[in-house]
């Protein structure tokens, strides 16, 4: 069991971000330290696991100390400890996980390994955010494109995921394409600024069909459009291809979004991983929910990002109701969210 | 000085605490559960059955390997954070060179031999110094038969350590009569002879900077030779 108003150290090492954040109350951000790797993987296009791992390892004490100081706390005045089990990648987590572990059983406090998409869910019940259930929730980052209703925390109900590639990919694998660099999202974010959304008409796949998501037709064509203009010479403006490619792949989880919430009545609607970074899906989603009457709540960027204030947060709601994980309780990169 | 040390190089994995004059405890691992899920539970425990508490530790000591990557990543996690949070020394030792270290008596060179998955091993030469061994080569990775021919080359009485030779018998066949080759009781690196050799650096306080302890991986990532394959 935690104290109501306990302070949580919260690890994040589920994919290339080293993130250690201190959490009062499960609500209230003391500090929140994210290391980005981006420079690391950037001449690669993409994440190399091994490279993130090796990352992790080094960087990870730092991380923690700088936590801490900036929250001006010692170890001593910690509560609980949470980092993220699963799902990421294997060897990334691990480090994050075991460092978890040590600190909890030297130190002995409760420990809790969180579920990286809850995490994400409980972005957006930190802070003002205060949300509180039912609602619907969105996440959308470079491992997952979800739609989760959401009746009391703690217990989630997927109503629709990707099929093929989750949202992020799809904008890494189209930055790369159009060489914008990485990470990807922000590279099209910008450049869109500058482009015509409606200049391209790409397709919105399985837009009026379920509230799955796929992305890999939309991909197909980014490409296929670009290697026509270019077999016809024709002057190709990249900032329109992504303007257009972006305006795609926002609309679908609008729409999608805004279905799931009017189909299960729900009022309240959440966003939270990388993707709901993005300044387009921020204001379309905006924008639409206002016009139906959907409260929506959109976390910080700093806490849509992998981040250890919802590791956290989401710790703290399971050492609060003694649920703790026992110290041999592997990771898991494919660890299920399960909705009781 | 109570010292818990950490070796998680190979799949056997191994926890133990020594102090100056005696091994206090000791947990080994061989197969089954993974040492994400054992390492925490096995300290815990012997801390515990030795009736001493965390804070009673002075220090703490890794193996750094060369080996697996993914193990010694949780080994070196968990040491790191457990002195952070102890606000304790840190002391991170080769596992090779430990390895040769619990062999160091018959006064022949010794060669360190692991196995580097894909087909590969890691290995290093020793000479028997007094009071403990002394590395006189680099840590290399290659085929398992580049090791038997820098054994070869090297002739004279030697004893080789390590699973490598057990993993590649067939390639280990061709070694010189007076090679010989580590039983499996000495083949793999333990915590043992790390916490002890740890206690006394940590005693003449010869620790590492938290920032320096990681592992040795000799291998570089697939990123970065497939990187230097297209560049070159």
């Amino acid at each position: 069991m935690i104290a109501p108003d306990g302070l949580v150290l919260g690890i994040e090492t589920s994919c290339d971000e080293t993130a250690v954040s201190i959490v009062r109350a499960g609500r209230e951000i003391l500090s929140n330290v994210i290391a980005s790797q981006d420079e690391l993987h950037a001449p690669y296009g993409g994440v190399v696991p091994e490279i993130a791992a090796r990352a992790h390892v080094e960087r990870l004490p730092l991380v923690i100390d700088r936590a801490l100081t900036d929250a001006s706390i010692s170890l001593r005045d910690i509560s609980g400890v949470a980092a993220t089990r699963g799902p990421g990648l294997i060897g990334a987590l691990l480090v994050g996980y075991a460092a978890g572990k040590a600190m909890a059983a030297s130190l002995d406090l409760p420990f809790s390994g969180v579920h990286h998409i809850e995490g994400h869910i409980f972005a957006s019940v930190l802070e003002e955010n205060g949300v509180a259930p039912p609602f619907l929730a969105l996440i959308v980052s470079g491992g997952h494109t979800s739609l989760f209703a959401v009746g009391e925390l703690g217990s989630y109900e997927v109503l629709g995921e990707t099929l093929d590639d989750a949202a992020g990919e799809a904008f890494d694998k189209i930055a790369r394409f159009l060489d914008l660099g990485y990470p990807g999202g922000p590279a099209i974010d910008k450049l869109s600024k500058l482009g015509a959304a409606d200049a391209i008409d790409f397709p919105r796949a399985m837009v009026n069909k379920g509230l799955d998501f796929s992305f890999s037709g939309l991909k197909t064509a980014v490409v296929r459009y670009v290697r026509e203009a270019e077999a016809k010479g024709v002057n190709l403006r990249k900032a329109d291809v992504a303007a257009s490619f972006q305006e795609a792949i926002v609309d679908v989880q609008v729409i999608k979004a805004l279905r799931a919430a009017q189909e299960r009545d729900l009022r309240t609607i959440v966003i939270g991983g990388g993707v709901a970074a993005n300044s387009r899906l921020r204001a379309k989603l905006a924008a639409e929910a206002e016009a139906a009457g959907v409260r929506l709540v959109v976390p910080d960027r700093k806490l849509c990002v992998d981040n250890g204030a919802m590791i956290a947060a989401a710790g703290h709601f399971r050492m609060s109701r003694a649920e703790l994980t026992p110290l041999d309780a592997s990771a898991d990169p494919a660890l299920q969210l399960s909705a009781d | 000085m109570l010292v818990l040390g950490i070796e998680t190089s190979t799949r056997f994995a191994s926890v133990a605490i020594c102090s100056e004059n005696e091994v206090v405890a000791s947990y080994e691992l061989g197969r089954g559960r993974s040492q994400d899920e054992i390492l925490m539970p096995a300290a815990t425990r012997m801390l515990a059955d030795a009736e001493l508490t965390w804070s009673q530790l002075g220090g703490v000591a890794v193996g750094l390997g060369p080996g697996l990557f993914t193990g010694l990543r949780v080994g070196v996690a968990t040491a790191k954070t457990l002195a952070q949070s102890l606000n304790i020394q840190i002391a991170g030792l080769s596992s090779l060179d430990v390895l040769a270290y619990s062999v160091r008596y018959g006064g022949r060179t010794i060669c360190t031999c692991s196995d580097a998955r894909r087909k590969e091993v890691f290995w290093a030469f020793y000479h028997p110094v007094p009071g403990g061994v002394q590395r006189i080569t680099e840590f290399r990775c290659a085929p398992a038969e580049h090791c038997v021919n820098e054994i070869e080359a090297r002739g004279g009485s030697m004893l080789v350590v390590g699973n490598g030779p057990h993993l590649y018998a067939r390639e280990f066949e061709r070694v010189a009569r007076d090679v010989d080759v580590a039983g499996v009781s000495d083949c793999t690196p333990r915590a043992v002879p790390l916490a002890e050799l740890a206690v006394a650096r940590l005693l003449r306080e010869d620790s590492d900077r938290l920032l320096d302890v990681k592992p040795l991986y000799i291998r570089k990532t697939d990123a970065d030779m497939n990187w230097e394959k297209i560049k070159t």
